[in-house]
């Protein structure tokens, strides 16, 4: 079955972290690379389908990043869990410094910008929560939840 | 600057400095929304979690299908090698169609 590129994780970057992880001498053939195109991708699908569910169950609508590490521990992938627990800590850190770095370069440039965009797209887009990064700013119950302890990243089983 | 802008050039930025690698988020938030009719709204880390859950996942993938690469003696990875790492790992379950189709 031939899937549509876009649909798929690049191959470019999937080779790459292969590429890294074998000896030095070792090839990879083309097809190798495919085939772990589309399990990288399946394996997205099939965590994202269980974080759903969880969700769909509890009545909640948005699914976060402690629902992912849930679901990756309940499907027997618990070893990934404190890898990602200090990938996101240093992203939330690189995070901060660019904040604060971009706080105090842009404070003029930013106001001008919050003129010219309107209102009702800046509240809907903070409102969904979903697309834009900057949010983290205004997503502060998953970082409030990893600090406290109360999730099931921080708590061991 | 366009707040995505300030986002991937961030990501990048920690990329070199945490010797990590990015995965498109665009592009995982596309597949986690193909994947299901009630995935509907995703918060801004889990496509972050999810980056650094496919590399870990690439990367063991990987690791296994060497194995089997090396039992063949050969120096080639192939794709009947990460079938054969599919097969052999029971958390894999979930690709067994997916390497028994391709």
């Amino acid at each position: 079955m031939v899937e549509e590129q876009d649909k798929l994780l690049p191959i470019a970057n999937v080779g790459k972290i292969m590429k890294q992880i074998l000896p030095p001498r070792a090839k990879i053939s083309k097809e190798a690379k495919q085939t772990m195109q589309e399990c990288a991708t399946e394996f997205i699908s099939f965590v994202t389908g269980e974080a759903s569910d969880k969700c769909h169950k509890e009545n909640r609508k948005t699914v976060n990043g402690d629902d992912i590490c849930w679901a990756l521990s309940t499907l027997g992938f618990d070893n990934y869990t404190e890898a990602i627990v200090r990938y996101l800590h240093k992203y939330r850190e690189a995070e901060r410094e660019r904040a604060k770095n971009q706080s105090k370069v842009t404070a003029t440039s930013s106001n001008e910008e919050k003129a010219k965009e309107s209102s009702s797209h800046k509240t809907s887009k903070q409102t969904t929560s979903v697309q834009q990064i900057d949010e983290t700013s205004s997503a502060p119950s998953e970082l409030r939840a990893l600090k406290k302890g109360k999730s099931s990243l921080t708590n061991p089983p | 600057m366009r707040q995505a802008g300030t986002y991937s050039g961030l990501l990048s930025k920690m990329s070199g400095r945490a010797g990590t690698h990015s995965l498109p988020l665009a592009r995982i938030k596309k597949i986690m929304k193909k994947s299901g009719d009630d995935v509907k709204m995703i918060s801004g880390e889990a496509p972050i979690v999810f980056s650094k859950a496919c590399e870990l996942f690439i990367e063991e993938l990987t690791k296994r299908s060497w194995t089997m690469t090396m039992q063949g003696k050969r120096r080639t990875l192939l794709k009947d090698d990460v079938a054969s790492a599919v097969i052999a790992t029971d958390i894999f379950d979930f690709l067994l169609t997916l390497v028994s189709e391709s």
